[in-house]
């Protein structure tokens, strides 16, 4: 809102990458719609949403390729990943094989993938652990700020996010201690965060963060026929914006 | 890690399969045959067993007609046992499947002289006449083959009565006339009837409006099987959809067409499937088209056993299955419920034990939940079978081959009928597989809104894969000009997903007349799918994906191989080419025929090669792919010289090496060696690791683990008779090292173990070093010598700085393990690089046949073949080739390598190797017939001109072949490249219309005129009804009569 020019679009093509049930849909369906649900819509191949996300003085316009988690949809991966300046491997934080097959993706993404990919490695399911037992991830000052700027008021799933998760369960399920996760991701170049789907807890910083981290200069602005190029004669919505084909209006400006 | 190890084992389908495929014909292997007890759950198709003798079938010219009815087609009959098949010349108007326990009576018929007609009676009295055209001995034998198939089905008769009340076709005609009447009247009312609104209003005019259709008793009243929509509705408006029309009109086809088991496809049914089956009777529709009913009806018990056999076991498949079920077509109403999940979950369960190797995928929930809404349990069970098995052959796999190629054959169709769009797809790089692929593995149920995805599905059903791709392109073809405008995926999905949101709205919202007005997108889709790409066939589909299958299968191996070796979690001292080598030696070997008679024998089904042990589900429930060890024996021949039996043969014209197997107990101790899990399986990492500590040894190392390989219970100290087995594997790696120099060194070795052992064994001389129980040792020792009169040669003996000294005392092994054992094992390339695409280079009408000659055993008897005329010209010659290197270089039977080193002066190696290949692919028919010329050649003293000769000819005929190669390589291409041409020819008559039009299609639908055979023939038909039966003493009347 502080800035008054028209800002220019940058797409960012994402990609969301893990083992089956991580919660990788339930990520992208807090990020674009703010809600949880438990039963998400089928993953066939891959699920495609987008969301806007305003970032300083530019608008990112997140294309989300939220890949099938199933091992043998693995081979269709390349096809959703080519081209995508980001990725977003989830595992599990209380299923410790899932950091095994996040492991792989990263491998797989640093040398199948875009030179230039910038990978966020996100422990998924934090409300299943207590809010004690670990260090909260790494949630940079920066990356709060910036959500507070963040535009209108519509960013109730960010506001969400930020109150903690009641400390009532038990530590049992970690399965994946911050500390070993995060040396990893470290190590590997990583962006890396712990969060929850279900209470939006971090959610958005994990968008923001990859917004500021991706080399901006090298993506072309979107073109402008774009915006007008995917309106059919036949009424139809506009789509430039959130629009998860379940029926769902689209939302105007929605930002983390 | 799990390897795609079945795409090697793939074969075409023989023409009898083929035609059975086109008819839905089951083989009769998929069904149970009289020895098989029935509390048995038969396993899925397997290759015909013993004991049952498969029916013959036969195929042959006949004319069709159907009492009460016009039409009389000519065309193709085809007796595929337990089945009887028929389809009209022009292969659309008429056709069959009738199962042969459904035929109640055969005669012949009595007629006039030179026409052999059958006259069959169904068991609900259906009369079908069936003149045979072919000449009269062909159609004799024919009637013979038809009547001891029929003899064969009289136990299946029996099981027809309990069957038939499964059927709601069954029960609508045994609904009263009256009740018909009643549907007419009031059907004519409803159309004029308002329109109601949306889901909530047609649940219940669904329910309670076709309340009459059940007769008089109502619900529950009919034991049909049935599917969750007569409990929770079923999708779409009733009245809107004219289920009652529909209804009435499929009342009336069965009546003259027979019904399920015995349903005729005439032209109306084409018309009464593309205006969209009705809701009652789709599942049974379904079932019937598909012929999944004759899997139902032929194993009655399979899917109850495979529920209770299997009930609480939990596997891979079962878990993911449960994260799944919440979420298949959650909108539908009976998927809140526990009873629609519950039905859901035991259909997939089900098939996972069904089918252990293909389990569950994703989208295979969304189409099982698709399938419950019509149809009952059982019924979606069998169809799922058939779907997974036939209709959609590698979908659902575990590399999901038939995905990825059937996306292949998209694309490429696009390219052909749709090249601008494919152009403008290439140029802003969007692949149409985003879009493409869900359309595909869900059969557009998650695309499109119900009531018209099943409309689809109804198609898919009926006349195969090739609607899928009908409809693919019509859909890419009707939004062509946005299509170009596309610049990147998220544009194309949002396009997509906006033109299937609106599929039901009007076609043109702005037309003046309603009628046109009226035809909304989903009919235009029909349309278009139907008339402008019906010139994609089932060959075209058939031609494509054998023209690319080999493209795919390479490159899912290249994937699964950067995963494998990418995957591994140590890698020793290798770098990543060797690494590759490794896997490609790894993964050919579990390929190979010597690594066990279930991989990759001639007819291996899909199946086959998964047996244990080669799969093990690991502590994380991962599948993961390992070897036995009768495949490392096969694998550590292709990388350890001394692991094989190499006979180099050389005669008048060629040399060649001949490689097997050894088998030595040194393999197999290096194979439980390599084992550290004790799996009695290695996987790839196991023998990275084993082979990264003997490749990269240096000689302390070498001789270490050559000691720990002896030493069986890890005591650090050899028994007597383990030095022997010790030295017995030294001879092993030495046995064809010429002379005698390694024999001596291995004497010399035994008697200075013995010598050195004798002073150091812990035993009977007092060693300090003696690191074990002692009590224990003297113990078992003492029982040992009670025991066995060969003395204590079970004792711990030599220890290994022992065995270290007697090995150094030697040069020749101290060299062998300073740096010729490292150097015996050789990573060398597999050359299995584009495996698939190489054989298939030589298929073709050609290379098929070449194929067919060229066999392993044909090519061992040319090889006989030359070794003979070597041996008579003196040439011949057979040498053992020494597996260590070093001494190879040497002086190895000097005779023999001179003579070789002559004929490589005259052969360039390039030119031996191309020699030995032509060899291979040539027939063997020419190749003989040159040799044999050559022979005679060779006779004459100037053996180097003859040689050039044969070197001569064999080049010149490997351009012809490889001329007629190229030339076979192309035709399919020319089949295909018709297709952009011919958008504007033979448009189906009728039948666009009918999609066109759904009311005047229901009209015509009664006294419309098709195609049937006109004038004489059908006056010949129509005598033939009325036609007495000839007597009992004619050879072929009266087969079965009951």
């Amino acid at each position: 809102m502080s800035d008054e020019t028209p800002v220019k679009a940058v797409q960012v093509k994402l990609v969301l990458l893990g083992e089956a049930a991580v919660g990788k849909s339930s990520l992208v369906l807090r990020f674009c719609q703010g809600d949880f649900n438990e039963n998400t819509s089928p993953t066939i191949g891959a699920a495609f949403l987008t969301q806007k996300c305003r970032l300083e003085n530019r608008i990112v316009k997140f294309e989300i390729w939220d890949t099938a988690g199933q091992e043998r949809f693995h081979s269709l991966a390349p096809m959703y990943y080519r081209n995508a300046q980001a990725a977003v491997v989830v595992y599990d934080i209380t299923k410790a094989a899932s950091l095994e097959k996040a492991k792989a993706w990263v491998k797989e993404l640093q040398r199948q993938a875009n030179a230039n990919i910038v990978i966020a490695l996100v422990g998924n399911k934090l409300d299943l652990v207590s809010e004690s037992s670990s260090t909260p991830a790494t949630v940079t000052p920066a990356a709060q700020e910036t959500e507070t700027e963040g535009e209108d008021g519509e960013d109730d799933s960010a506001e969400e996010s930020i109150t903690p998760t009641p400390a009532t369960e038990s530590d049992d399920a970690r399965q994946v201690p911050t500390a070993e996760a995060e040396a990893y991701a470290k190590e590997s170049g990583l962006l890396f965060f712990e969060a929850s789907a279900k209470t939006g807890h971090n959610v958005g910083e994990i968008f923001t963060e990859i917004a500021k981290t991706i080399p901006f200069d090298t993506i072309t602005p979107e073109p402008a026929t774009a915006q007008t190029g995917n309106r059919r004669s036949a009424g139809n919505h506009e789509n430039n914006n959130v629009n998860l084909g379940e029926g769902q209006q689209a939302k105007k400006g929605g930002c983390c | 890690m799990s390897l795609p190890l079945h795409l090697r084992s793939y074969r075409e389908k023989s023409k009898d399969e083929l035609s059975r495929d086109f008819f839905n014909a089951p083989s009769q292997s998929s069904l149970p045959g009289p020895s098989d007890p029935p509390s048995v759950v038969k396993l899925r198709e397997r290759p015909y067993k013993n004991g049952q003798e498969e029916l013959q079938g036969m195929d042959i010219n006949a004319v069709i007609s159907v009492e009460g009815k016009e039409e009389v087609y000519a065309g193709r009959l085809s007796l595929l046992p337990p089945f009887l098949c028929f389809i009209s010349l022009d292969r659309k108007s008429c056709r069959c499947t009738i199962p042969l326990y459904t035929i109640r009576r055969v005669e012949r018929l009595n007629s006039r002289a030179g026409v052999f007609a059958l006259s069959l009676a169904t068991w609900h009295g259906m009369r079908i006449i069936l003149q045979l055209t072919s000449l009269l001995p062909t159609a004799e034998h024919f009637a013979i083959l038809l009547r001891d198939a029929l003899k064969s089905q009289l136990s299946a008769m029996k099981q027809l009565k309990p069957f038939l009340p499964s059927m709601y076709s069954e029960y609508l005609l045994s609904s009263p006339v009256s009740t018909a009447a009643g549907v007419q009247s009031t059907s004519d009312h409803l159309l004029l009837g308002t329109e109601l609104g949306e889901k909530q209003t047609t649940t219940a005019v669904a329910h309670d409006g076709e309340g009459d259709l059940r007769g008089p008793g109502g619900e529950g009243k009919g034991i049909y099987q049935r599917g969750l929509g007569e409990h929770f509705g079923f999708p779409g408006d009733a009245r809107k959809m004219r289920e009652r029309s529909k209804m009435k009109l499929w009342r009336e086809y069965f009546m003259i067409h027979g019904r399920n088991l015995t349903l005729l496809r005439y032209p109306p049914f084409q018309r009464l499937l593309q205006v969209g089956l009705p809701s009652r009777l789709r599942g049974e529709l379904w079932e019937v088209m598909s012929g999944s009913v004759y899997l139902r009806f032929s194993n009655p018990e399979t899917y109850g056993l495979l529920l209770s056999q299997n009930a609480g076991k939990q596997s891979q498949s079962t878990d993911e299955i449960e994260k799944d079920l919440n979420r298949s077509l959650p909108e539908y109403k009976a998927y809140q419920a526990e009873e629609g999940l519950a039905r859901l979950r035991r259909v997939l369960v089900a098939y996972s034990f069904r089918n252990p190797e293909l389990g569950y995928c994703q989208a295979l929930n969304i189409v099982v939940a698709g399938l419950l809404i019509y149809m009952s349990e059982e019924q979606a069970f069998w169809l799922l079978e058939v779907l997974c098995d036939r209709i959609l052959p590698g979908y659902y796999s575990p590399s999901m081959e038939g995905t990825l190629l059937d996306q292949r054959v998209f694309e490429s169709l696009v390219h052909r009928c749709l090249p601008m769009i494919q152009e403008h797809f290439v140029s802003v790089d969007v692949q149409i597989s985003v879009a493409s692929l869900p359309w595909f593995l869900s059969l557009y149920i998650n695309s499109m809104p119900l009531i018209f995805a099943f409309r689809i599905v109804d198609c898919v059903l009926a006349m195969g894969v090739k609607v899928l791709f009908q409809i693919g392109l019509a859909v890419l073809k009707i939004n062509g000009e946005a299509l170009l405008e596309v610049t990147d995926d998220g544009m194309f999905i949002n396009l997509m997903r906006s033109y299937f949101a609106t599929i039901g709205d009007s076609a043109h919202p702005d037309h003046p007349d309603p009628r046109v007005r009226a035809i909304t997108n989903f009919q235009e889709l029909l349309v278009v799918a139907f008339r402008e790409f019906n010139v994609i066939t089932d060959d075209t589909i058939t031609a494509e994906r054998r023209r690319l299958r080999a493209i795919i299968s390479d490159e899912i191996e290249k994937f699964s191989k950067r995963a494998a070796v990418r995957n591994l979690k140590n890698i020793g001292r290798f770098n990543k080419e060797q690494i590759g080598i490794i896997y490609d030696h790894y993964f050919s070997a579990i390929c190979s025929p010597e690594a066990g008679p279930s991989t990759y024998t001639g007819n291996a089904l899909p199946g086959d090669q998964f047996d244990q042990p080669r799969i093990q589900v690991d502590a994380q429930g991962r599948v993961e792919t390992r070897i036995d060890h009768r495949t490392f024996r096969v694998f550590l021949s292709q990388l350890a010289t001394w692991a094989r039996e190499e006979t180099v043969t050389t005669n008048a014209f060629i040399q060649r090496t001949d490689r097997r197997v050894a088998d030595h107990e040194l393999i197999d101790r290096l194979f439980f060696a390599w084992d550290s899990q004790n799996q009695g399986t290695l996987s790839l990492q196991d023998v990275v690791l084993g082979l990264d500590r003997v490749m990269t040894a240096g000689l302390m190392e070498s001789i270490e683990w050559f000691f720990e390989l002896h030493d069986k219970d890890k005591d650090g100290y050899l028994t007597k008779d383990e030095v022997i087995q010790l030295s017995e594997s030294l001879l092993f790696i030495f046995r064809n090292e010429p002379g005698d120099i390694y024999l001596a060194a291995v004497s010399k070795f035994i008697l200075n173990a013995y010598d050195f052992g004798d002073a150091t064994a812990p035993e009977g001389s007092v060693d300090e070093k003696v690191p074990i129980n002692g009590d224990k040792e003297t113990a078992s020792g003492a029982r040992e010598r009670s025991n066995s009169s060969a003395g204590p040669h079970n004792l711990p003996y030599l220890n290994l700085a022992t065995f270290r000294m007697v090995v150094l005392a030697d040069e020749l092994l101290e060299n062998f393990f300073a740096s010729d054992l490292t150097a015996s094992f050789q990573l060398e390339q597999t050359g299995d690089e584009d495996y698939h695409q190489a054989h298939q280079r030589s298929e073709g009408l050609l290379g098929g046949l070449m194929n067919l000659v060229v066999t392993n055993e044909n090519k061992n008897r040319l090889n006989r073949l030359a070794d003979g005329f070597g041996a008579a010209l003196g040439k011949h010659a057979e040498w053992r080739k020494p597996s260590l290197s070093k001494t190879s270089d040497q002086t190895i039977s000097p005779s023999q390598s001179t003579d070789l080193r002559a004929r490589e002066s005259l052969l360039t190696p390039a030119q031996q190797a191309g020699q030995f290949q032509r060899q291979r692919s040539h027939s063997a028919v020419s190749t003989t017939s040159t040799k044999t010329v050559d022979s005679t050649e060779t006779a004459t003293p100037d053996e180097k001109r003859s040689l050039a000769q044969v070197e001569a000819r064999y080049r010149e005929e490997s351009e012809m072949v490889k001329a007629a190669q190229e030339a076979v390589m192309h035709r399919p291409n020319f089949a295909i490249d018709a297709i952009g041409d011919s958008d504007d020819e033979g448009e189906p008559e009728g039948d666009d219309e009918g999609v066109m039009d759904e009311v005047e299609a229901f009209l015509k639908a009664h006294g419309a005129d098709d195609e049937g055979l006109k004038g004489e023939q059908k006056k010949v038909a129509n005598d033939l009804l009325t036609a007495e039966p000839m007597g009992k003493k004619k050879p072929t009347g009266d087969l079965v009569d009951l």
